[in-house]
Parts: structure tokens; C-alpha cells; sequence
């Protein structure tokens, strides 16, 4: 057996132990604070932030010397968080747009991290191998420590949350409401994207510069489908996370060459596609049935309309009449005559149909006033 | 300088060039992420084109890769379109994803191909110059120089031949189409001319430096102007320059050379961030030092013409009134005092009849509110300057 095998090794092995530990929390985490970054339009700012993270890593190494993965972690949080007020810096007081600002950051920061990088390994120095591993991540260089430190994070971000549930759910959906109530919305604003960006500077590690951002989209995305409370939103997208985490670690262990983090991202991905398709109420499948059957029932409402005209022309409603003369009608159809007779509209003698009490009255009022007795 | 170091900054500064074009556009309809995601996606177009032709510098590869970004382009509108998510969140699902397929595809077949994702994404300029166009046994020079050069004339002719449409569709979507521009084709048309560029780029700079060289050099020529032709003739000064200092600081470090472009290209927008005479942070933050100076000026006033009660004049009270900090309330006063709109006597301030004026005016605005009153105004207003 495989799978069992595979389970077995998940809670005997300790590096597979570490990393499925690992990846599923930093997926319940970004997951959750994933959520406000989508609800407050700032989903491409997780790309932003991530690229921008990568020079503060190379100057914490080249200041330090040393590979200690806190410090260079500090100092992808120190450069992630310049790169974010300079974000607002540029929007706020330039006539430059979000979008102009994100991408300006994201590839100016960037491009300074990749000529850091080149210029470390250039440097006399037998450390430096390595942290190009930052790029794309690298979940098996994760250890024990470090998974503890995502603990304490995600447990500080929790509490946070709670804290602060009220506050970040009004600024959330009316920031000028909460202006008004006396709240300050920036000290709030500043909270939550600081630990949008502490989210971000813990999945380098594990998923890479480069698609950390889906990691923090993905699941909230997918979440957003199934609920429109924000509660119920930001706990499907902190376990849509953990399940992406989770998943992922064990299709790319199970195959050789296969990193960790574009796995997790795809798997993620195909949590958004079935969301997308499934979901009941905002789904692309059910709103196309949905779509379906409104036109049925317009089609409906058709016939019986024509056949209430032509009904209204003779005194005793349930005069028969042939069925051609229903031939030029566009919402005619066999099927549409036999579900009238069904609902007992219409009846059927030979090629004649008549209409009954009840099919009058309902045609008489059908645009009237809203019957809901089709639905 | 020897023929290779001439050659690569030539390379750079096409590339440079044939970026800032789009780059412009894409700045101006406010799409400059969607660069971003092309520069990513368009990796499983190059890696499928690879597995064909095992040739990085194929025209197969081109078209593959190029027809992948507006792939990318397609998906994120059909998935804004369903109004399932908003645009920005469309873009960010989009092209992780793809990015992921095409680094997986690359790891899965890591034996037999040497093709590497740190090249598609950071490229390597220094290297260009080695790969020679030979036809007929001569050697015309490096391929990248041919490809970005081909791309360039192709962006050039087509920003000459529609450049009214692209103007137009930019700023007034409405006037366009009724003006018989079809909107889907220019838009398309960008997104593909984009896709082109960045693919063609790639190979020389790297998928990164691509997007750094579209935005960076049209962000920092918008701040400077807002005229579109004087924006792009900027923007491609910008960016040749930063091509070819970025060059030389790259040689001086021996560094990543498109790593040292993006650098330079992100302290000249810092530079024209801090001090663009308009628009620049500098310029802003001190007219907003202005205006708050201003509008303080004109609540004193008009709490001056509300009050003819001594005590309510009186400089402590004002002071304790308006509630204003003493460096604010003094900077106030003295204001007002330089432009003769109050005078004070035995700490009592009281409006001269310029004041009182000035204030009648400034109530008629801000009862009314009409533009009208306050053009008047505006000469009074830069007199108090002083």
C-alpha cells in the first residue's frame, strides 16, 4: 500500500514529519491573512512584497555572514515592509497607480536583490551557496525550528485576529465608516499589512519568491466562493491552506524531482478551479443550470401566455383547440406542452388541447403578480 | 571597449527601447502588472517550445511562448469576467499557476534539458554576444541583437501606423469606439506586441528585468509629463541610460548585469520620485505644507470677521479657540500680518479693510461654491506667498 506507507512514513519520518507540519501551517496562515489581502484589493501586493523581500535577505547575509535562516528572515521582513510604504508612498502621493507602483517595487527590488545575489557569490566566502534557494524555496531544507517559529507566528496571528476581529472586519467593508466612529483606520491598516507581510517572509523559505503569492491568493480565493461571511471565509481559506500544504508535500515526496513549492501552488490552483466550477451559489456549473432553467421556465410562461390569449377569444375557456396552431409559436415545444398538461394547465384530448380553471387563472396573473407556484 | 562589451549594450539599450514603448501604454491604461504576469507564464510556452526544437534561440519558441502570454491575458479576463474574483486576484491566480506547470515540467525532465529557470527569469547578458547569427558562413553578428531588433522595428512601425488609435483607445475608451477603433483589437494587439517583446527579451535579460525595463523608465517619465509623445521620447532615454550605466556598474561589480539595469533603472526613479518639480514627493508634501497654511489662514480670518468681541480677538485666546499649536498660531498671524490682512493692537487682533474684503469673498466661495468665485480668488491667494 502506498498511501499507507506514506502515512506512515508522514509520522515516522522526520523530515517528511517537518515538512507536511511545515507547509500546512504556513498554508493555514497566509490562507487567513490571504483572505483580507483579497477582500481588500491588494492581491498582487503578495507578489509585490515577496519580490521585494529578496535584497533584504542578501544584505542581512552580507552584513551577517552567516546563513542563520531568522536573520535572513528579518531582513526579508525589514525589505518587504520598506517595499510596502513605499507602495502606499507612490499611490498615495503620486498620480501613479496600484498597479504602476506594485510592478515598479516588485522588479526594482527584485532586480537589486538578483544583483546582491550575484555579487555574494562572487565573494570569497564558502557560506554563500544556497541562497538562491530563496527563489524558488526549498521545503526540505525545513527544520524542526523553523516550524515552530511558523507555530508562534501563525499562534500571535490568530490572537491578532481575534483581537482585532471587529476592527479589521469594519475598515475591511467601510473604511470611512470606521473613520467616523473614532477608530484609527491607520494604525489598523498599518497591523494588518504588516502581517501580510510577515506571512509572505515566512513562506520564502518554503515556497519561493516567486509564487509566494499565489500561496496567499489561492486559498482565499477558492474560500470566497463557498461562503459571504468573513469568518467562515477566513477559516475555509486557512484549511483550503493546510490542505494545499499538506497535498502538495505528499505528491512532490512521492515523485523525484519534483520541488515542493510549485506543487503546493498547483494544488492550490485546482482548490480554486474546483471552486470555481462546484461552488452552489456562485459556481460556473450551477449558474449555467440555473441559467438553463430560468430560460425553461420563460419558454413556459410563454406558451401558457399564448395559449391564454387565444383561450380569453371564446367564451368557455376549456374550448379545445388543435395543437398546430401552436406550431408557429417559438416557445413551443412537445416538451413544454406536456409539462403545462403535467402541471395540470392544459389538458390533452387527441391532437386538441383545452385549458383548465386552474391554467387560466395562473396565465391570467401570470404578470401580474409574482406566483412563486412554478418555483 | 572591445567589440563584445559594445555589442552587449547595444543589445540592452534595444531592449530597452522596445520595452519602454508598450511599457508606456501599459503604464497609462494602468495594466503595468499584467507585464508581470506575462513575464511569468510565458515559461511553459518556452519550455514546451524547447522540448520541440532543443533550440533556445528558435523563432517556434518565440511564437509558443508569445502565444502563452496572451493566453495569460485571456484567462485572467474570462476569470474576471465570471466576476467570481476581482481583476487583481485574477492575475495573481493566473500566472503562479502557470509558472508552476512550467517549472515542474522543466524538473520532471531535468535530464535532457538544459534549459534553467533562474536563465528564463534573470537571463544572462554577458553571454549574448557568443551566440552568433551566421547565414551563408558570415557572421552578422549576435542572435539576440537580430531578435530584439526585429522586435523593435516591428513595435516602431506599428506605434507610427496606429499611434492616433492607441492615444485615443488609451485615454478615452467611449471616443474610441465610437469613433470606429475596435477596443479588443487595439487591447489584444498591446497584449501581444507585449508578449512579443518580453519573450524576445527573455533570453537576453531575463523575464524580471523585462517587466523593470516596461515600468520603471514610463512611471518615472510620468511624473515628469503628461504629454504622451514627450513621455515616451523620456521614457526611452531612460531606459537606453540606465541600459548602459546599468552596464558599466555591472562590470565594475562583476555582478548580474541585468540585476545592476534594474538597479540603476530603480534609483532613477527614486531620484525623479523624490524631486520631479510637479509631481515629485518633495514638490507634493511641501504644497501640502501650502495649503494647510493656507486654510488655516482662512479659518483665522473668518473667526475674525465672526467676532467683534474684544476677548474673542484676543492673540492667548485665539491661540486656546482654534486650538492650534503656538509655532502653527504664530506662523499664522504672521502671515496674515506680512500681507496686511489684520493688524494688531494691545494683543488684539482686528481685520484691515484688505482682510475684510478677503474674507467676504472667501465666504461668497465657500457659500456658493461656484469655480467662478474662486479664479478671483486665486490672484489674492498667491500674493500671500511672501
Amino acid at each position: 500500500m502506498d498511501l499507507k506507507e506514506y502515512f506512515s512514513l508522514v509520522f515516522n519520518d522526520y523530515t517528511l514529519r517537518t515538512i507536511t507540519l511545515g507547509t500546512a501551517i504556513l498554508g493555514a496562515v497566509t490562507g487567513m491573512l490571504g483572505s483580507f489581502a483579497v477582500l481588500r484589493k491588494q492581491s498582487l501586493l503578495g507578489d509585490a512584497i515577496s519580490h521585494a523581500a529578496l535584497p533584504g535577505i542578501a544584505i542581512a547575509f552580507l552584513i551577517t555572514g552567516a546563513k542563520d535562516t531568522n536573520i535572513l528572515l528579518l531582513g526579508a521582513l525589514v525589505s518587504g515592509l520598506i517595499g510596502t510604504f513605499w507602495i502606499r508612498g507612490i499611490v498615495k502621493k503620486t498620480h501613479l497607480k496600484s498597479d504602476t507602483a506594485l510592478g515598479l517595487i516588485l522588479s526594482l527590488f527584485f532586480g537589486f536583490g538578483m544583483l546582491l545575489l550575484t555579487f555574494i557569490q562572487k565573494q570569497p566566502n564558502a557560506n554563500q551557496a544556497g541562497l538562491d534557494k530563496y527563489l524558488f524555496g526549498q521545503a526540505a531544507t525545513l527544520v524542526e525550528s523553523d516550524v515552530w517559529l511558523m507555530a508562534i507566528v501563525t499562534g500571535l496571528c490568530v490572537l491578532v485576529l481575534l483581537l482585532f476581529w471587529k476592527e479589521f472586519k469594519i475598515l475591511l467593508f467601510d473604511a470611512d465608516y470606521t473613520k467616523t466612529l473614532g477608530f484609527n483606520t491607520k494604525t489598523i491598516d498599518i497591523l494588518i499589512t504588516s502581517f501580510i507581510v510577515l506571512a509572505i517572509v515566512l513562506g520564502l523559505q518554503t515556497v519561493g519568491v516567486v509564487l509566494m503569492s499565489a500561496m496567499l491568493l489561492a486559498p482565499a480565493a477558492a474560500a470566497r466562493q463557498w461562503t459571504n461571511s468573513l469568518a467562515k471565509m477566513v477559516f475555509l481559506a486557512a484549511i483550503f491552506g493546510a490542505f494545499s500544504g499538506v497535498f502538495g508535500t505528499a505528491v512532490s515526496a512521492s515523485q523525484n524531482n519534483l520541488s515542493t513549492g510549485p506543487v503546493i501552488v498547483i494544488v492550490a490552483a485546482v482548490f480554486v478551479v474546483f471552486s470555481f466550477i462546484f461552488s452552489p451559489s456562485r459556481g460556473l456549473l450551477f449558474k449555467q443550470i440555473r441559467f438553463i432553467k430560468n430560460r425553461r421556465d420563460l419558454k413556459l410562461h410563454k406558451t401558457l401566455a399564448f395559449m391564454h390569449q387565444i383561450a380569453e377569444t371564446h367564451e368557455d375557456i376549456s374550448h379545445p383547440h388543435t395543437i398546430k396552431i401552436l406550431n408557429n409559436f417559438q416557445g413551443y415545444t412537445k416538451g413544454t406542452l406536456k409539462k403545462l398538461v403535467d402541471k395540470g394547465f392544459v389538458q390533452l384530448q387527441g391532437n386538441m388541447w383545452s385549458m383548465t380553471e386552474k391554467g387560466y387563472s395562473t396565465a391570467a396573473n401570470l404578470y401580474n403578480q409574482q406566483t412563486d407556484s412554478h418555483e | 571597449m572591445n567589440s563584445a562589451q559594445i555589442e552587449i549594450q547595444l543589445i540592452a539599450s534595444l531592449v530597452a527601447v522596445a520595452c519602454a514603448i508598450p511599457g508606456t501604454f501599459l503604464v497609462l491604461r494602468k495594466m503595468a502588472m499584467i507585464s508581470d504576469a506575462i513575464s511569468h507564464s510565458i515559461l511553459p510556452g518556452i519550455v514546451i517550445g524547447f522540448f520541440i526544437t532543443h533550440d533556445l534561440n528558435s523563432p517556434l519558441l518565440i511564437v509558443l511562448a508569445a502565444l502563452t502570454g496572451i493566453i495569460t491575458v485571456v484567462l485572467v479576463e474570462y476569470i474576471q469576467k465570471t466576476g467570481l474574483v476581482k481583476e487583481d486576484t485574477a492575475i495573481g491566480l493566473v500566472f503562479p499557476a502557470l509558472f508552476s506547470i512550467g517549472v515542474i515540467m522543466i524538473a520532471k525532465n531535468a535530464n535532457d534539458v538544459h534549459l534553467d529557470v533562474d536563465a528564463v527569469l534573470l537571463g544572462e547578458l554577458a553571454f549574448a554576444p557568443f551566440d552568433r547569427l551566421i547565414i551563408a558562413g558570415t557572421d552578422i553578428g549576435p542572435k539576440a541583437l537580430w531578435i530584439i531588433g526585429v522586435i523593435l522595428l516591428i513595435t516602431l512601425t506599428l506605434l507610427i501606423a496606429f499611434f492616433k488609435e492607441l492615444k485615443v483607445s488609451t485615454f478615452d475608451k467611449g471616443l474610441a469606439t465610437s469613433l470606429g477603433f475596435s477596443p479588443a483589437i487595439i487591447h489584444y494587439g498591446l497584449m501581444s506586441v507585449s508578449s512579443v517583446t518580453t519573450v524576445g527579451a527573455f533570453d537576453a535579460v531575463g523575464a524580471i528585468l523585462v517587466v523593470a525595463l516596461m515600468i520603471a523608465p514610463a512611471a518615472a517619465a510620468y511624473l515628469l509629463t503628461t504629454n504622451l509623445k514627450k513621455m515616451l521620447v523620456l521614457s526611452v532615454v531612460f531606459g537606453i541610460f540606465s541600459a548602459i550605466l546599468g552596464y558599466w556598474v555591472a562590470h565594475w561589480l562583476d555582478a548580474s548585469i541585468a540585476g545592476s539595469i534594474t538597479t540603476v533603472l530603480g534609483l532613477l526613479f527614486l531620484a525623479v520620485y523624490l524631486f520631479a518639480p510637479n509631481k515629485g514627493i518633495i514638490a507634493v508634501l511641501y504644497r501640502e505644507k501650502q495649503q494647510r497654511t493656507e486654510v488655516s489662514l482662512i479659518t483665522f480670518l473668518l473667526h475674525l470677521k465672526n467676532h467683534s468681541e474684544v476677548e474673542e480677538r484676543h492673540v492667548n485666546h485665539l491661540r486656546e479657540h482654534i486650538n492650534w499649536q503656538k509655532v502653527r498660531a504664530k506662523k499664522v498671524l504672521d502671515l496674515a500680518l506680512k500681507n496686511n490682512m489684520i493688524h494688531i493692537d494691545n494683543n488684539v487682533v482686528s481685520l484691515t479693510e484688505k482682510g475684510e474684503t478677503f474674507t467676504s469673498k472667501a465666504i461668497d466661495y465657500i457659500i456658493t461654491n461656484e469655480d467662478a468665485q474662486i479664479e478671483d480668488m486665486k490672484d489674492d491667494f498667491f500674493l500671500f506667498r511672501g
